[in-house]
């Protein structure tokens, strides 16, 4: 259970425009700390957005994927007031949900 | 109506009793600043909220006024690197808690950003209210910028999605900041004592040490280092690139020729300094010859300059008629003797 991702949701002339602020460390398991051992991977491996229950988006992340990422896609329909809902899952097994009306 | 007629009354006063101080200190200069004026022009918010404006603004609406007015540049979310450095991310629960950003004195911050900085709150508003959205500064009435705040607050997870940040809790908000306690003012460009005296400086202790050498002083300045031959070119014609007076001038780059010329231009103006271009033009007579003419009169004679020497020095008349050249002996003998070189070498 990560930290809240921000999620702003824009419908206009029947596209809607997502923009995703994800909050994750993204460790890429080559980095070494101070005293030299590795510090593990820990980065998010899946992604996906639906508008409803209609999958929008689905993608694999890896760890070329920066910290804190930003995500931004559209898709056509959607309306005032549905939602959007991202998630992921990261190689700890780790997930998180959160969702947005659309604006 | 009274109440406006009031106002007229007071302004009057004001205008009266505020005329009459400026023209007792500078008569005839300018006029007085009108008091709207005045108001216009100070619109600064303090670190203890004078000037704060009243107003509110909630995060839904800076949300709004943000997605209009400035993500273009700064992002939705204020990360944007592109254009400026990013305004928000970068500080966590705890950061809040102590009040300095730990990640500014740990290095772990992999880039800055406003609110990881930023010590006072008042400070954030007074630039967007100041200086905000690039293209159209001071055009945001202070509810919006209340409202585009509270959503920066909001991003930085300072205050929760329902929050109005008004003038009346703004002070709550600055108790939150990340890195309110992240300012040090123990430096000389702060006024006042030092904060163990009441004061918010040092008591004006400079930060930078220069003591003044008042013994055992290097006797002169010792050129320690100048431009390598293989880089005299690089920049072109450094002499052309700096200003023809003053103390400092470019050095000619470009080539035995240029030198010559450097040379020759510089003989130029040893002679305009000793007073010689007052009376002798180049290629022309103005009181006394013109320097071609005397190279003309003097060609071929071996004793020519060591002559010319001396009458440079003492002064002379009859060779070229009756008005007379003064003596020189304001100019030095090595000077006499470059100029009446250069002058028998055509001067060029």
């Amino acid at each position: 259970m990560g930290n809240p991702m921000k999620i702003r949701a824009a419908s206009k002339d029947g596209v809607t425009e997502v923009k995703v602020l994800i909050s994750h460390e993204m460790e890429t398991g080559q980095r070494k700390d101070a005293a030299g051992a590795i510090v593990p991977a820990w980065f998010i491996t899946e992604l996906t957005a639906k508008h409803g229950d209609k999958v929008v988006l689905s993608s694999e992340f890896g760890s070329s994927v920066s910290k804190n990422p930003y995500l931004a896609f559209k898709f056509k329909g959607g309306a005032k007031g549905e939602k959007v809902i991202v998630s992921w899952k990261d190689n700890k097994g780790d997930t998180r949900t959160d969702e947005a009306a659309i604006g | 109506m009274s109440r406006f007629s009031k106002t007229i009354l007071v302004l009057a006063l004001f205008g009266a009793s505020t005329a009459a101080v400026a023209f007792d200190n500078f008569k005839g200069v300018g006029r007085q600043a009108t008091p709207a004026e005045v108001k216009a022009w100070d619109i600064d918010v303090r670190p203890d909220f004078k000037g704060l404006p009243k107003g509110s603004g909630n995060v839904e609406r800076g949300n709004e006024l943000f997605e209009e007015k400035c993500a273009s540049c700064h992002g939705t979310f204020g990360e944007s690197n592109e254009v400026f450095t990013p305004l928000a991310g970068g500080t966590t629960k705890d950061d809040m808690k102590t009040g300095r950003v730990k990640g500014l004195s740990s290095g772990e911050l992999p880039q800055r950003t406003t609110f990881t900085k930023v010590a006072t709150i008042s400070t954030v508003f007074d630039y967007i209210q100041r200086a905000m959205p690039w293209t159209a500064p001071k055009s945001l009435k202070p509810d919006e910028v209340y409202a585009i705040l509270a959503y920066l607050l909001n991003l930085q997870e300072i205050v929760p999605a329902d929050f109005v940040l008004s003038d009346k809790n703004i002070a709550d908000v600055q108790k939150l900041l990340p890195n309110r306690n992240g300012m040090t003012t123990d430096h000389g460009l702060w006024p006042g004592a030092s904060a163990k005296k009441g004061g918010i400086g040092n008591g004006g202790k400079p930060d930078t040490k220069n003591k003044a050498c008042m013994k055992n002083c290097k006797p002169e300045v010792l050129i320690g280092s100048t431009l390598p031959e293989y880089a005299r070119t690089a920049h072109g014609e450094l002499a052309d690139q700096n200003r023809n007076f003053g103390a400092v001038r470019g050095t000619r780059t470009l080539g035995p020729e240029a030198a010559k010329k450097a040379a020759d231009a510089g003989t130029l103006d040893l002679a305009t300094k000793s007073g010689c271009m007052a009376c002798h033009g180049m290629k022309n007579k103005i009181v006394g010859p013109g320097y071609n003419e005397i190279v003309a009169r003097y060609q071929g004679q071996t004793d020519a300059e060591s002559r010319l020497v001396a009458k440079v020095k003492a002064g002379g008349q009859g060779v070229w008629g009756s008005i007379p050249m003064p003596p020189n002996a304001h100019v030095k003998d090595e000077d006499i003797t470059t100029l009446v070189k250069w002058i028998l070498n055509g001067s060029k």
